[in-house]
């Protein structure tokens, strides 16, 4: 990093990956393929050649359709596009929509918005290890069932879902399934076409692509049509409008191809960076996990000191970059609601951590940021008062 | 616009607590009380000799604006009479550590604490939003 902090942090976002800049430089300038793809001309097929590759190389990465790719803007977009518009499309079926409060908020504030329009929202609370069970949702699904939407990892915890059981029973039951795979794209191995997943929200910046640019997945099934937020152009089939940003999309399908190639090496290498940091503070009384270590995906490590204002252990902890599970910068105070949600006091709550590592973290970052969390945490503790004297 | 969410003193003072107590409950020969509010605990102790505040630490649970907010009193405060507890406002700590409107809340409970501590010195016990430890 370039102000000497260290980097914990790639669950929000990673740096842009050397050879992905040199796939988006190659659409910059006057020499690069600049040109609008919708264009008719020889620069504009140059362009739309690049955005096809680019599309072939994240198909590939999800074993999907190219040709059921639909750029956006990132995830938040993607999101918003999936449930909102299938929802549209199916309004005249039944007015219901399942999910999560363990949901990233371009979810549940989509949801939230959308009970204010009248829909049914069925929130389904997680066990104590995050995970969904799948009876849970099987006795929420009914007549009026439109949608489940539920992420395959946390961003918070690193919960991975029981993806394949759950999209088994949305079949079986015949809803469809919305899935944010913001943190699980270029993660785990995620196969649409075995799963049977007919919407999924993508977003290349956690993958070491750049900023700006995501997509939605939108399988090919007979019943199912997504209604477009905006308009304003014949581009990717009305669906989403727009003059698509090439550079951007080349950036994506780089990150895709890369992440396809070292994805297992990628995985393994985290599996034990998370070890290797969970080992190291373990042993600090009243620390614990939050999220089911088996069923979590390793670049992500969340941790609770019981007793500590999260905002201050935040600060002490600098010059590690982490985040809060936390939003006690608010003037409510209120802690993070995926943890409340998984039954963690507000006291555990509200002092969590959430580490997560990437490509570049090394065993000496993860042992630096051991030692940081283990001396914070003791002094913090000592500065905490008892009422009786 | 600053988006920085500390000002250089809040830094400063939270990374140097010099004034935190060595033990989390009242210490003896100190005048101590204790105040708990808006997810702020908070015990505020003063060694006094001729009417002057001659030692004064905290222990407290909060953000870091509350913590720097006592180093910052126990800094202001040590080595002046009394008197100077009553005379020490919070506009004074908001302003000293540029403290953001949706915390000053919780600076007041430091200035309740400053308060409870005035009248215990004082001899006289009350309480607003916190109590006093006798």
């Amino acid at each position: 990093m370039s102000d000497g902090g260290i980097y914990l942090d790639y669950a929000a976002t990673t740096p842009v990956d050397p050879r992905v800049v040199e796939a988006m430089q190659s659409c910059l300038g006057e020499a690069g393929c600049f040109a609008n793809p919708s264009a008719l001309h020889a620069a504009g097929r140059a362009s739309k050649k690049v955005v096809q590759r680019a599309a072939e190389a994240l198909a590939r990465l999800i074993n999907g359709d190219p040709r059921r790719l639909f750029w956006t803007s990132g995830a938040t977009e993607a999101n918003n596009l999936a449930i909102q518009g299938a929802l549209r499309a199916r309004e005249h079926r039944g007015r219901h929509l399942i999910t999560m409060p363990t949901e990233h908020k371009a979810v549940t504030d989509v949801a939230r918005a959308l009970e204010k329009q009248g829909w049914r929202v069925t929130w389904l609370q997680p066990e104590p290890d995050g995970l969904l069970p799948i009876k849970r949702l099987d006795a929420a699904i009914g007549d009026e069932t439109q949608l489940v939407s539920i992420m395959f990892t946390n961003n918070e915890t690193g919960v991975v879902q029981d993806m394949a059981a759950i999209a088994r029973l949305c079949r079986q039951r015949g809803v469809l399934l919305h899935v944010d795979a913001a943190q699980a794209l270029g993660k785990l191995a995620i196969d649409v076409t075995a799963l049977d997943i007919d919407l999924m929200s993508m977003t290349a910046h956690k993958l070491y692509g750049p900023q700006g640019i995501g997509a939605l997945y939108v399988a090919r099934r007979g019943e199912l049509s997504v209604e477009p937020l905006f308009f304003g152009g014949a581009q990717q089939g009305r669906l989403r409008p727009g003059t698509l940003p090439v550079h951007l999309i080349a950036g994506f399908g780089r990150a895709a191809a890369i992440a396809r190639e070292s994805l297992r090496d990628d995985y393994t290498r985290l599996r034990m960076l998370n070890n290797r940091l969970w080992r190291g503070i373990e042993s600090l009384p009243g620390v614990v996990r939050n999220g089911e270590a088996n069923a979590s995906y390793p670049g992500i490590l969340n941790v609770s000191a019981a007793g500590l204002n999260g905002e201050s252990l935040l600060l002490a902890l600098e010059p590690l970059c982490v985040s809060s599970g936390s939003a006690c910068n608010s003037q409510s105070g209120e802690s993070s609601a995926v943890l409340r949600s998984m039954g963690r006091s507000d006291e555990l709550a509200e002092s969590a951590v959430r580490f997560s590592f990437g490509r570049p973290t090394s065993e000496r970052d993860v042992d630096v940021a051991a030692a940081r969390y283990r001396e914070t945490v003791l002094r913090l503790r000592a500065l905490l008062p008892c009422r009786d004297g | 616009m600053n988006d920085e969410p500390y000002a250089g003193r809040v830094r400063t003072l939270f990374a140097a607590l010099d004034h935190a107590a060595a033990q989390a409950g009242e210490p003896s020969g100190a005048a101590s009380v204790y105040c708990s509010s808006q997810g702020v605990r908070l015990r505020l102790n003063a060694v006094v000799a001729n009417g002057v505040l001659k030692t004064l630490s905290f222990r407290a649970y909060g953000c870091p604006h509350v913590l720097a907010a006592c180093e910052w009193l126990c800094w202001r405060l040590e080595g002046q009479p009394v008197s100077a507890l009553d005379e020490l406002r919070p506009a004074d700590l908001i302003q000293a550590l540029s403290v953001p409107v949706a915390k000053t809340g919780r600076i007041l409970v430091v200035e309740d604490a400053i308060r409870l501590l005035a009248r215990k010195i004082a001899g006289t016990a009350a309480t607003r939003t916190g109590s006093i430890k006798e």
